[in-house]
């Protein structure tokens, strides 16, 4: 798979994410998770207790003048799978995290060496033994054309009300690229109604693939911090995230 | 970027007359709040005033009581007028012009008109 | 008067600032409303409706992409590229481009 959550904020994208690939490590597969956003939302709900995962500056070498390509890469003989082994971070169930790096923790210069490595990590790391979700902020175009275009599949997340609808209608514009074919679907969050589900089909275009319902379980994982599937693993919503993972890998479409 | 933090840091030397720094009592909506505060106070933006949203009870107040202490707090409390108005995509002053929300935030409004002199 | 509202997103600005802004405008100031978000819905909040919310911004995209000339000032910008709101609130979609400057 090769997957990106986006949403307005606010909207319980994290909370989803983080979910669904603990559900897919305990499946048995390799899941690396992947953020941008500065904000802790995907690490606290994956279960860890970190802010920040960025790659260290022993991990990226600066290329040599009049060499071909970006400026900064993975150091020489470290390939991107060994990179994530190495230096990501491990959370339950073996699920490995990275941070594409806040602003505040790093200085100017150390920050874009572990952007560009991180880009090209999502670049380079095998299909065939590794699955990227990645969590994607929810307002310009860039992420979809910078570090976001690892993913074939892009969810957007989004809840019943006009303003998250009119986002997720904007955020699908920016992710329908030409350039790089993408799948959009929608992830229905906090259904309360009947019709919901209608309504965001239908203001959207998008076809649904996931129903979470409105669940308190996943407001108070936030509140505390925790990862959702740690501290209700019964609820309504969890449960909802293991039918998106089901539905995703048999449709085989991430 | 979180949603103001960009332009506030674009209004560099020119005075505002009021910044509303809106916070929900969840960890991350307050850590936001807090540098938007903190960028504010270091810019000496003019009034400061932490707009406490979707408060439902004294532990939610508190919350934010104690992470913005010796600021003006104004809490306006949950109110599902608000979450339906939010869902029809309808402005909350005419889907429900009393209700407890609206009428709180009426009153900060008010509270920031130049008083007659 | 110049009131900045700022906050998480999905906190509650939005509707914190629509209401504000109507209620100053009722009480005989004369209100321009600025959004610059990256989503802008501050036009839902103040009852302007969905489709005039969402035409406002295709309007601040294709400003950001280049297809429309760049308001030279700030009178321009709500001139041409701004809505009417209800209780004559001037409701404008801003561009990350646009630096807001006195006046």
């Amino acid at each position: 798979m090769r997957l990106a959550f986006v949403g307005k904020g606010g909207v319980g994208k994290s909370a989803i994410a983080g979910t669904f690939c603990r559900v897919l490590a305990r499946q048995g597969h390799p899941v690396l998770a992947i953020d941008s956003d500065p904000l802790p939302g995907l690490a606290y709900s994956l279960g860890l207790a970190i802010s920040d995962a960025p790659l260290p500056d022993e991990a990226v070498e600066e290329r040599a003048e009049g060499e071909d390509g970006p400026r900064y890469r993975l150091r020489t003989g470290l390939t991107a799978g060994d990179a994530v082994d190495r230096y990501a971070v491990t959370a339950p169930d073996g699920v490995r995290f990275l941070q594409f790096g806040k602003h505040r923790s790093q200085t100017g210069r150390g920050l874009f060496r572990s952007q560009f490595a991180f880009r090209q990590i999502t670049r380079e790391l095998p299909e065939d033994r590794w699955n990227i979700i990645g969590d994607l902020p929810g307002g310009t175009r860039q992420p979809f054309t910078g570090w976001g275009n690892f993913a074939r599949t892009i969810l957007i997340v989004v809840e019943p009300t006009a303003k998250s609808l009119l986002t997720a209608r904007r955020l699908s514009r920016l992710a329908l690229d030409e350039e790089h074919p993408r799948r959009v679907l929608a992830v229905a969050n906090k259904v309360r109604e009947d019709g919901d589900v209608e309504m965001v089909a239908d203001r959207t275009g998008l076809e649904v693939i996931g129903i979470v319902p409105w669940d308190e379980a996943l407001a108070e994982a936030e509140q505390k911090m925790a990862a959702p599937i740690d501290m209700a693993p019964d609820s309504p919503a969890v449960k909802a995230v293991e039918s998106l993972v089901e539905q995703l890998s048999e449709e085989r479409i991430a | 970027m979180e949603a103001g933090i960009g332009t506030l840091t674009r209004l560099g030397e020119e005075r505002v007359d009021a910044v509303l720094v809106v916070v929900e009592p969840t960890p991350k909506s307050i850590e936001v709040g807090q540098r938007a505060a903190e960028l504010a106070r270091d810019k000496q933006l003019g009034r400061l005033i932490i707009v406490a949203s979707r408060v439902r009870n004294d532990a939610d107040m508190d919350t934010i009581t104690r992470a913005f202490p010796d600021q003006e707090i104004v809490p306006i409390p949950d109110d599902p007028a608000i979450v339906e108005a939010d869902r029809k995509g309808v402005a909350p002053l005419d889907l429900a012009p009393d209700s407890p929300a609206v009428t709180a935030l009426c009153q900060l409004a008010r509270s920031l008109l130049p008083v007659p002199a | 008067m110049r009131v900045a509202v700022v906050g998480k997103g999905g906190s509650g600005k939005t509707t914190t600032s629509a209401v504000v802004a109507r209620t100053l405008a009722r009480h005989g100031a004369s209100v321009v409303a600025l959004d610059c978000d990256s989503n802008p819905n501050l036009g839902l909040s103040l009852g302007v409706g969905d489709f005039e919310t969402e035409r406002l911004e295709s309007m601040r995209e294709s400003l950001d992409e280049g297809g429309e000339e760049h308001a030279p000032g700030w009178d321009d910008l709500i001139e041409r590229f701004g809505s009417d709101a209800p209780d004559g609130v001037r409701l404008a979609v801003v561009s990350r481009i646009d630096n807001p400057s006195p006046g």
